[in-house]
């Protein structure tokens, strides 16, 4: 009995992994010139990410790395970014913060992205003293994902300011038009800063403010 | 006759932390950068997994497949570090000075000429971006069973996951990267550079 199409593309996880009727998906993939390319797509995309390499690992990493499990009291920095190269590669959005956090808003800054081009948007937070658990939150235009959360329309995070500069780092991509503004409140206590982004999607693939 | 431990290991009690750990550094920051997709949290999750495991050295001496073993505390590690906490984007900002490399940044040299280069990278970029957008759990069964090799059977143990949650996971993983990389000009891209 010959397989059908519903069935060679139900079991074609299962046919990758050298789990499945070869004999019967063979003969199928035989027959069939979609399946049969929709088999050539899964091959390739599965090879695709088998490719994807990491940088190298930095030469002194696994010696720091070790120092700091056995000496806990070693430094121990996290997180990091060079000013100059983050500040070089993208869009930057310089924002002072009082001592405090005053009522009310911040000028309006813009960003113009290519549709489907991932923008890693930079917002450098300028705070005059630290802030403890300050809360961020973004409300996203339709259309605009920040990479890494899916659909999320809403998102909010709770951290800790430094004194001096802060970098808010937002991978954002356009999945369609827009023309509308991102919100970012940055509340502490009874303060609360809300800063707007105003996001344009241009079809000629560049970016700028 | 003395009495058989099947997972005991034959290692020198004399071997230190440093000892075990040194050769598996390499693989463990690979499969932390592709669970995270970023070296600075890639090395900041492997950090945290050395000063779990270090008080553990006596425990690690006795693992006779120490490899498995410590991806298994990194995938748990990577597992509970997300749902713990949704990561701030909040960077501290140091001028100068060792930094934290986007990975779309950073794509391997060839021989080629600018425009194949140019093209690589823009596939390349396009294959991240896809995998970053799988959740953390379909990140971590792809980076296992599709990259490393794990079979789902070992998985299963290794994670004590049911092999019927992992293998719809890998399923719905695969469905999600496959919509993400449309198959022109993807795969004809991928069959010439095969």
């Amino acid at each position: 009995m010959i397989m059908e199409c519903i069935d060679f593309t139900s079991r074609l996880d299962d046919y990758l992994d050298g789990q499945a009727d070869e004999r019967g998906m063979q003969a199928h993939l035989r027959g069939c010139a979609e399946c049969s390319r929709q088999y050539q797509h899964a091959l390739a995309v599965q090879a695709a990410v088998r490719k994807l390499a990491p940088p190298e690992v930095h030469p002194a990493f696994g010696d720091q790395a070790i120092l700091r499990a056995t000496r806990p009291n070693a430094a121990h920095p996290r997180r990091r970014a060079v000013l100059g190269v983050a500040l070089a590669a993208s869009l930057v959005l310089g924002v002072a913060l009082g001592a405090y956090l005053s009522m009310g808003d911040a000028p309006v800054q813009s960003v113009v992205l290519a549709v489907e081009k991932p923008e890693t948007v930079r917002m450098v937070f300028n705070s005059s003293k630290p802030l403890r658990a300050a809360t961020l939150s973004l409300a996203l235009p339709d259309n605009v994902e920040v990479v890494g959360y899916g659909s999320r329309r809403e998102l909010s995070w709770q951290t800790d300011l430094r004194e001096g500069q802060n970098l808010l780092q937002l991978p954002l991509i356009a999945h369609g038009t827009v023309k509308d503004e991102l919100l970012a409140r940055l509340s502490h206590g009874a303060g609360t800063k809300t800063f707007r982004l105003k996001i344009e999607t241009s079809n000629a693939g560049t970016s700028g403010m | 006759m003395p009495p058989v431990f099947p997972y005991r290991s034959t290692r020198p009690a004399e071997l230190n932390f440093e000892d075990l750990i040194r050769p598996q550094v390499e693989y463990l920051y690979r499969l932390a950068w592709r669970f995270t997709g970023s070296v600075a949290d890639a090395e900041d999750l492997l950090q945290d997994v050395l000063l779990k495991l270090y008080p553990r050295t006596q425990e690690m001496l006795a693992i006779q497949k120490l490899r498995p073993w410590l991806a298994k505390v990194l995938y748990h590690q990577y597992v509970d570090s997300v749902r713990q906490r949704a990561r701030s984007p909040i960077l501290e900002l140091v001028a100068g000075g060792d930094g934290e490399e986007d990975p779309l940044d950073n794509v391997p040299s060839s021989r080629d000429g600018p425009e194949q280069d140019a093209e690589r990278s823009a596939l390349r970029d396009r294959i991240l971006l896809a995998v970053r957008q799988l959740n953390p759990e379909q990140r971590a069964i792809v980076a296992m069973h599709d990259v490393e090799g794990y079979s789902l059977e070992e998985l299963a143990k290794m994670l004590e996951t049911p092999i019927g949650t992992l293998k719809s996971r890998l399923h719905r993983a695969r469905q999600r990267l496959r919509a993400l990389l449309p198959m022109e000009p993807f795969s004809a891209d991928e069959r010439v550079n095969r």
